[in-house]
C-alpha cells in the first residue's frame, strides 16, 4: 500500500519537474562571470607555482642563502635564549617556595 | 633545484638546532639545581652566593633544624587533631576549648620564634650583604607572609 502511494506521488513528482521552465533571467554576463572566476582559480595555483619557482631560484644564489641560513640560526638563538629564560624564572620560583614550605612548618605541616 | 631545496631545509634545521642548542646551555644551571639532592639549598646557594664552605654550613644548619622541625609538626597535628575534635563536640567556647586555644597558640609561637632563630643563624653564615638579603626575603615569606595573610581573612 505504501510502495503504491510512494510510485504515484514519485509519478506526479516527474510530471510537476518535466513541467517546471525556469523563467528567472540569468544574471548579465553571466557566462563571462563563470569564465572569469575559471581563470582567476588557474591563475592563482599557477601564481603559487610561480612564486615556488622564484624562491626556490632566489635561493640557490650564494648571498640570499647565507642570509637565510643567517636569519633562521639568530632566530633559533633568540627563541632558545627567550625560552631558557622562562623555564629558569619558572624553576626559580618553584625552588624558592619549596624551601619556604620546608623551613615554615605552618605554610607545610609534614616534612 | 635540489640545491634549493637542500638550503631550505638545511635553514630549517639550523634553525631548530640552534634552539635546541640555546635552550640546553640557558637551562644547565637549574637543571643542576632541580636535579640535585636538596634543590631548595642549590637554588639558596646559586641565590644567595654562597661559598662552597658557607653552603656546607647552611646545610648542616638546616639539617639540624629540620630534625626538630618534625617533631614539632607532629606536635601541631596533634594539637590540631584535638581542636578538632573540641569543636565538633560542642557549639560554645568551653574552657576546653579556649586551653587548645592557648595551647596552639603558644606552640605557635614556639615554632615561629625556633624558625626565626634558624634564620638568624643561617644568615650569620652568609655574606653580610646577602645574610641581610636573606632575612628581608625570608621574613616576608614566612613571619610577615603569615601575619599578612591572617590580616586578610
Amino acid at each position: 500500500m505504501k510502495s503504491q502511494q510512494f510510485d504515484q506521488n514519485d509519478e506526479s513528482l516527474s510530471r510537476v519537474l518535466r513541467e517546471w521552465r525556469v523563467e528567472t533571467p540569468l544574471p548579465p554576463r553571466f557566462q563571462e562571470a563563470v569564465w572569469r572566476r575559471i581563470e582567476l582559480n588557474d591563475n592563482q595555483s599557477s601564481n603559487w607555482t610561480l612564486l615556488l619557482s622564484r624562491l626556490l631560484g632566489a635561493i640557490a644564489k650564494p648571498s640570499l642563502a647565507m642570509s637565510y641560513l643567517m636569519v633562521l640560526l639568530l632566530a633559533g638563538i633568540l627563541a632558545g635564549y627567550w625560552q631558557a629564560q622562562i623555564a629558569n624564572t619558572r624553576a626559580e620560583e618553584q625552588l624558592s617556595a619549596r624551601y619556604v614550605q620546608v623551613v615554615d612548618p605552618y605554610q607545610t605541616l609534614h616534612h | 633545484m635540489t640545491r634549493s631545496v637542500l638550503i631550505l631545509v638545511g635553514g630549517l634545521v639550523l634553525g631548530v638546532l640552534a634552539y635546541a642548542g640555546m635552550y640546553r646551555v640557558g637551562t644547565n644551571n637549574s637543571c643542576c639545581m632541580v636535579e640535585s639532592k636538596t634543590p631548595e639549598l642549590a637554588w639558596l646557594q646559586q641565590e644567595f652566593h654562597l661559598s662552597d664552605a658557607e653552603f656546607k654550613r647552611v646545610s648542616q644548619l638546616h639539617e639540624q633544624y629540620l630534625s626538630g622541625c618534625a617533631e614539632r609538626c607532629h606536635q601541631i597535628d596533634l594539637k590540631n587533631e584535638q581542636l578538632a575534635r573540641l569543636l565538633e563536640a560542642t557549639n560554645n567556647v568551653s574552657p576546653e576549648i579556649q586551653r587548645a586555644l592557648a595551647e596552639a597558640a603558644q606552640l605557635r609561637a614556639q615554632c615561629q620564634s625556633m624558625m626565626l632563630q634558624h634564620f638568624y643563624e643561617v644568615s650569620r653564615t652568609m655574606p653580610a650583604d646577602q645574610g641581610k638579603r636573606y632575612l628581608a626575603w625570608v621574613r616576608s615569606k614566612t613571619l610577615l607572609h603569615d601575619a599578612h595573610a591572617a590580616m586578610h581573612h
